[in-house]
């Protein structure tokens, strides 16, 4: 009889089929990217919803797996439980990244990889964030609410700050706008490291 | 009762946002099997959380088998010694008792080489070796609350909490329980919140009962039972006398403390 504890963690927060989830969004932002660019009257500035799509579904694979199902005995853990959050956090992170940035090639200068990569970071800290406030299972709530919000307001110019607000609208080299995503990320990731997901009642 | 003790609590406060559910409580255990006992809303689970380090008060000092919970280092050290059965617990649906067992055997650092022979000991001991490998969502109500106590009692522990651990079990199997229970309070400091008086009578040595967020009585169990006064029914049981005991305990801190709040509930009666 073998118990690895290890794959015991990972299975309680569903971790499985995160890595699953992650996997199948980026072979299918790859299929989209490179179907939109074949269009006829479009080019690679077409791929927009693709580096914004791609990234919000990867985040929300990650949130969710935040959730714990055992909140109160995982609260008697001997060890603290910060650097376990820190690395089921950044580790599928890192792999969404790499992921994504493989599925939008070329072009990096408009919706190519540095985009996807810059909205990967950014809605990954956004989703950690709304985990740790309002509970891992409705987490990817507020990064689609607020890319809903920017896709449909944010001007194809970077005028009037919206380099700064719609950070995910960007093309991908602007410094302001990845200011903005990292800036997302490290205070998501703190956030979460430090108090958790948030445990909400009647939640299984 | 001049063993050492194993639990301390001085001028213990808890407090949710604005209502205060322990005022200033004071109490100390030692080895043994000690009842909790009190009305609904006394502030027993929130004492037990305190106990179980998952929850901070807001104030007082508590001290665990000789180590302060404040200092995170040696809150670390308790953890390690500690079973706490919660009075609501989650567990990931899909694990079979074995593996949920396991699972928290890795959060207590339980050596993994020593692990699976622990799981299957703790499993053994709350009575459901046969169904050790089905999965959590196929139990009843009793055994899920058994994997529970299997859980708390992985790590063989000097402090065990128990928050209403008969809840859902059958007559036999709170036979077998308070059985289990009596042998635990022989190596460790066991604390059972409950509202069954026939527990306390079967296993609990000592009893502390809580009301408004105080201690209104802390004694032997022939104690309590002994505050009750002799019953002019000659078939009158031991059960029946803790009972009575009991309420004349409640009644009696409630007329000490003489708040208006304890006066009215019993006006309500």
């Amino acid at each position: 009889m073998k118990l690895p504890p290890l794959s015991l963690y990972l299975r309680s927060r569903g971790l499985p089929g995160a890595l699953a989830a992650l996997f199948g969004t980026a072979a299918a932002a790859a299929w989209a990217a490179q179907w939109l660019v074949s269009l006829p009257d479009f080019d690679h500035t077409a791929r927009l919803p693709v580096v914004l799509l791609g990234p919000l579904l990867a985040a929300g694979a990650i949130g969710t797996s935040l959730h714990t199902p055992s909140d109160e005995l995982d609260r008697t853990a001997v060890r603290p439980w910060w650097p376990r959050r820190l690395t089921h956090l950044l580790a599928p992170t890192a792999l969404a990244v790499a992921l994504l940035a493989l599925a939008v090639p070329g072009h990096s200068e408009a919706f190519g990889a540095p985009a996807a990569v810059r909205n990967t970071l950014g809605l990954v800290g956004m989703t950690a964030a709304a985990a740790t406030l309002v509970g891992a299972r409705l987490s990817w709530l507020p990064p689609t609410f607020y890319l809903g919000v920017v896709y449909l307001a944010a001007p194809s110019d970077a005028g009037g700050g919206a380099v700064w607000w719609g950070w995910a609208t960007r093309p991908g080299p602007e410094g302001e706008a990845w200011t903005v995503a990292a800036l997302c990320l490290a205070a998501g990731t703190a956030l979460y490291a430090w108090r958790g997901a948030r445990h909400v009642t009647g939640e299984a | 009762m001049n063993k050492p003790a194993t639990v301390a609590v001085t001028g213990l406060t808890v407090r949710h946002r604005r209502t205060v559910a322990l005022d200033a409580l004071d109490l100390s255990l030692s080895r043994g099997v000690h009842g909790l006992l009190g009305p609904n809303g006394a502030g027993k689970t929130s004492l037990i959380r305190v106990l179980a380090t998952v929850a901070a008060p807001a104030s007082g000092r508590v001290e665990l088998l000789g180590e302060d919970v404040a200092s995170p280092r040696e809150r670390t050290g308790i953890r390690r010694r500690l079973g706490y059965l919660p009075q609501e617990f989650g567990y990931y649906p899909a694990f079979t008792v074995r593996e949920f067992v396991a699972y928290v055997a890795w959060l207590k650092e339980v050596p993994a080489n020593r692990a699976p022979a622990a799981v299957e000991r703790a499993v053994e001991r709350v009575g459901l070796a046969d169904r050790i490998d089905a999965r959590m969502k196929t139990l009843s109500g009793g055994m899920v609350r058994r994997a529970g106590i299997a859980q708390a009692i992985v790590n063989e522990p000097e402090l065990l909490l128990l928050d209403e651990p008969t809840a859902g079990l059958d007559p036999e199997q709170r036979v077998d329980f308070r059985a289990l229970l009596r042998e635990l309070g022989k190596e460790a400091t066991v604390a059972v919140s409950t509202h069954l008086v026939e527990d306390v009578a079967a296993a609990c040595t000592d009893v502390a009962l809580i009301e408004a967020g105080r201690l209104a009585f802390r004694g032997t169990t022939a104690e309590l039972a002994a505050l009750g006064g002799e019953s002019a029914d000659p078939g009158d049981t031991t059960t029946n006398a803790i009972e009575r005991g009991y309420t004349a305990a409640l009644r009696a801190h409630r007329e000490r403390s003489g708040s208006g709040a304890a006066r009215a509930k019993e006006a309500l009666r």
